[in-house]
């Protein structure tokens, strides 16, 4: 009896410290992981790359290009920007960048005059380097450093001749374009013009319309009602292919139509995939990316001056949707 | 010798050791914790502390551009001042996570400064208009920190959200330890406890027993108590008195018991003395007038007769001289010889006496008339009142330190409760046909003499014969017994 008792409280004894010892452990474990100090890299650059378009397809191969080269070259890069053509958020960005005094700035170019403004003055002002990326706004008026991206002119022209193989030297082109009046889009748009030009039997109807996707859908049915006959559809601003594929399904058959984009659009690539597009332009938006660093790096380092002012084009090519899959 | 008060001291200190130990350890982990809550708080409380100041400092330098005095230039110098105080507090909270965020926030916090001074600047040189644009560019960086801070507060949540629930879960586990340490010291103090009052109270408890026990007379026990504080010296003590008293207690009874021995020897000596008295009438005249007789026998040519007398007289006065003396065995057989012989001229042939000694024994020291009167109640019990006569064996046997005397008849026997009787030393003697000295007393001298109760043992069969044993050391012990008969 005295043997069962005193071994009950040597088992309770040993219950008991087992489960104090457990808690102790847990209590006063402290594996929380910290953020390291700052590494404190004084001398790497500051390097931020702003797009109007987050989370889009395009600008996100474009800030991974870029944060795979910043890595390469050890400089701290962040990704800012605005949703869905924010412009006010996107000058605001680029506003708190320039005031942040970034050592440099890779910026998709907005051909408006605060954006201008902005490049002139304010970066100017601080001595801030700026490269544009994907949309170029020329160098005189953005005292931009050098232009990394496609040669849009070039695009245009593609795309036109792309349209020209699929429809045949015969039609009625619709070339819609937002009102921003962009300098990207006038070099695309010039570049399809261009084309377009030498084969008369082929008339363009141009029009520009707001970017809201209601508005765009609005324009689409009044060109619809305005020209039946329309044979083909060249998205010139991306962003607008899918309200305006949209629009055209609602009317009848998509197939029919002769359909065409740039794949910096949101939904470029998917439309695609559907067939709702019969061919993109594709440009290299990871190139883009890693370039833009890699000449702004050049540019830091001194190791280029003066960059080439007319830009280092990417590569272009043209997609069909049966090349696809 | 303060054994107890020092056990319940340990006791105490360990109590206490073991609480300062935990309050110790809870206090600083306490602190630790208290800490880190600081330094997590200090982190939001310095970014809004930045906040604060920007839009102060743009307040301030609104008010001093719509009304330019001292007190607002102070004012707007001072709000600087502490902005550059918080962003030099920014910039301690740097680490890998928000390093680029950091940097930017406090090159806005430059800008906004710059700003500030610029404006200032153009105002001075009453270029009222770039002075306002730049005061619109200050609160356009004044509200671009603020949205900062915020962004910046969501990363530091983001970044430290692992750390904080690591803390809540810890404060909870906290909570969890406290119980089961309590638990534990409980279950811990109770032992420790009862272990400590049983090391106190066991002994006492011994001690109780113990003191119980002797209350109750029992001496002979010792005191044992397993301890070494002051109860243990207690106890030794106590069984040092039991001891004490024991051994006072013994001498006491064996006083007594000397004192009992030393009376009854008296008495018996004065019943001796007494029955002489009573038989000697007047012994000198008696042992004259046997002497003549026998003179006058022998001269008569009775020469039987003569020797006879001579017996007589000798026994006699071996009576009057021996009786409160020791004797050899020599003397003693020496008269039961006489004794005999007077006998013999009695009992003539119906009384046969075999002696067989061994003579080696013969120089034991034995009490005086000792023998003489067993032989005599062989004679009276086995010879006297049978026709035929009867014969009686006296054998003196060595026996290794003992020396061993029989004295057997063929006799008629004694009835076993009369040898009880006689053994035990009770039986009253009527039959007063013997020289006087009775067969009890016999028993009871012999018992004193040697201080040993088995010397006499009587075996009796009835209708075979009665054999009385007597067994006697060859040295005596006790001299001074001798010598107390003596006094």
């Amino acid at each position: 009896m005295r043997k069962a008792g005193l071994i009950l409280l040597i088992l309770i004894c040993i219950f008991l410290s087992y489960f104090t010892f457990i808690t102790a452990q847990k209590a006063f474990r402290s594996d929380w992981k910290l953020p390291a100090a700052s590494t404190q890299k004084k001398d790497s650059f500051r390097i931020v790359l702003i797009t109007q378009e987050l989370d889009t397809p395009f600008w996100d191969k474009v800030g991974k290009g870029a944060e795979q080269q910043a890595q390469r070259n050890g400089a701290s890069l962040e990704v800012w920007g605005s949703y869905g053509k924010n412009q006010d958020d996107f000058l605001k960005k680029l506003e708190i960048a320039i005031q942040s005094k970034v050592d440099g700035i890779i910026v998709q170019g907005l051909d408006t005059d605060r954006f201008k403004e902005l490049t002139k003055v304010k970066a100017a002002f601080y001595g801030i380097p700026i490269i544009t990326v994907g949309n170029d706004v020329p160098k005189a008026e953005s005292l931009r450093k050098t232009y990394v991206g496609s040669n849009q002119h070039l695009a245009g022209m593609m795309i036109a001749k792309l349209m020209l193989s699929d429809m045949g030297q015969e039609g009625q082109v619709i070339l819609l374009s937002d009102n921003q009046k962009e300098y990207y889009q006038e070099e695309r748009l010039a570049g399809i013009k261009e084309v377009l030009q030498n084969f008369p039997n082929v008339k363009t109807v141009y029009t520009e319309t707001p970017e809201a996707r209601e508005q765009v859908i609005a324009n689409t049915r009044d060109l619809l009602n305005q020209y039946p006959d329309a044979d083909g559809f060249i998205a010139v601003n991306a962003n607008i292919a899918g309200a305006m594929i949209q629009e055209i399904g609602r009317r009848g058959q998509v197939e029919p139509y002769f359909i065409y984009s740039f794949d910096d659009g949101s939904e470029s690539l998917a439309l695609l995939n559907q067939k709702k597009l019969d061919g993109v332009i594709e440009q290299s938006p990871e190139m883009m990316g890693s370039k833009s660093v890699d000449v702004m790096m050049q540019w830091l380092k001194n190791q280029t001056v003066p960059l080439d002012a007319d830009g280092y084009l990417s590569e272009i090519r043209m997609i069909k949707a049966m090349d696809e899959r | 010798m303060n054994r107890i008060q020092k056990k319940i001291w340990m006791l105490a200190s360990v109590v206490l050791i073991i609480m300062a130990v935990i309050w110790i350890a809870l206090t600083y982990y306490n602190q630790i914790t208290q800490n880190q809550y600081n330094e997590v708080l200090q982190r939001y409380l310095s970014m809004n502390e930045v906040t604060n100041t920007s839009q102060q400092v743009v307040t301030n330098l609104n008010n001093y551009l719509l009304e330019p005095s001292e007190n607002h230039l102070d004012n707007l110098n001072k709000s600087k001042d502490k902005l550059n105080v918080a962003k030099g507090d920014i910039a301690k909270l740097r680490n890998s996570e928000n390093e680029f965020a950091l940097m930017n926030y406090m090159n806005l916090i430059d800008s906004l400064i710059e700003t500030t001074d610029r404006s200032l600047m153009f105002y001075a040189e009453s270029d009222a208009e770039t002075s306002n644009k730049e005061f619109a560019e200050a609160t356009r960086l004044s509200k671009y920190i603020s949205e900062m801070t915020l962004t910046l507060i969501d990363t530091e949540l983001k970044t430290y959200d692992v750390f904080y629930r690591g803390i809540i879960d810890q404060s909870a586990e906290f909570k969890k330890l406290g119980i089961w340490l309590m638990l534990l010291i409980t279950l811990l103090l109770l032992v420790i406890t009862y272990w400590f009052s049983l090391s106190i109270t066991r002994p006492v408890q011994q001690l109780t027993r113990a003191a119980n026990e002797l209350s109750a007379g029992k001496f002979d026990k010792e005191i044992k108590v397993e301890s070494n504080d002051e109860i243990s010296f207690l106890a030794q003590t106590f069984n040092r008195m039991r001891i004490n008293i024991n051994n006072l207690f013994q001498e006491i009874q064996q006083k007594a018991q000397l004192e009992h021995e030393l009376q009854q020897s008296k008495l018996l000596l004065q019943e001796s003395q007494l029955k002489n008295l009573q038989s000697q009438i007047n012994p000198h005249f008696l042992f004259n007038t046997l002497n003549t007789l026998s003179k006058k026998a022998y001269l008569e040519g009775s020469e039987e007769t003569s020797d006879l007398l001579v017996s007589v007289a000798g026994l006699l006065r071996y009576n009057l001289k021996w009786l409160d003396k020791s004797v050899t065995l020599q003397d003693e057989v020496m008269v039961i010889q006489q004794y005999m012989n007077i006998q013999k001229a009695r009992f003539t042939d119906r009384l046969t006496l075999h002696l067989e000694m061994d003579q080696s024994c013969l120089d034991v020291q034995i009490p005086g008339l000792t023998l003489q009167p067993i032989i005599e109640n062989a004679v009276i019990y086995a010879v006297e009142p049978r026709e035929e006569g009867g014969q009686i064996w006296l054998r003196i046997i060595d026996d290794e330190n003992m020396v061993r005397i029989e004295v057997e008849d063929d006799g008629p026997g004694i009835p076993e409760n009369i040898r009880l009787q006689i053994l035990d030393g009770e039986l009253i003697e009527t039959n007063s046909a013997s020289t006087g000295i009775g067969f009890t007393n016999v028993v009871k001298r012999l018992r004193l003499f040697y201080s040993m109760e088995n010397v006499m043992d009587i075996e009796s069969g009835i209708g075979i014969g009665t054999k009385v044993v007597i067994r006697i050391p060859k040295t005596r012990g006790i001299e001074q017994h001798a010598q107390t008969l003596d006094r």
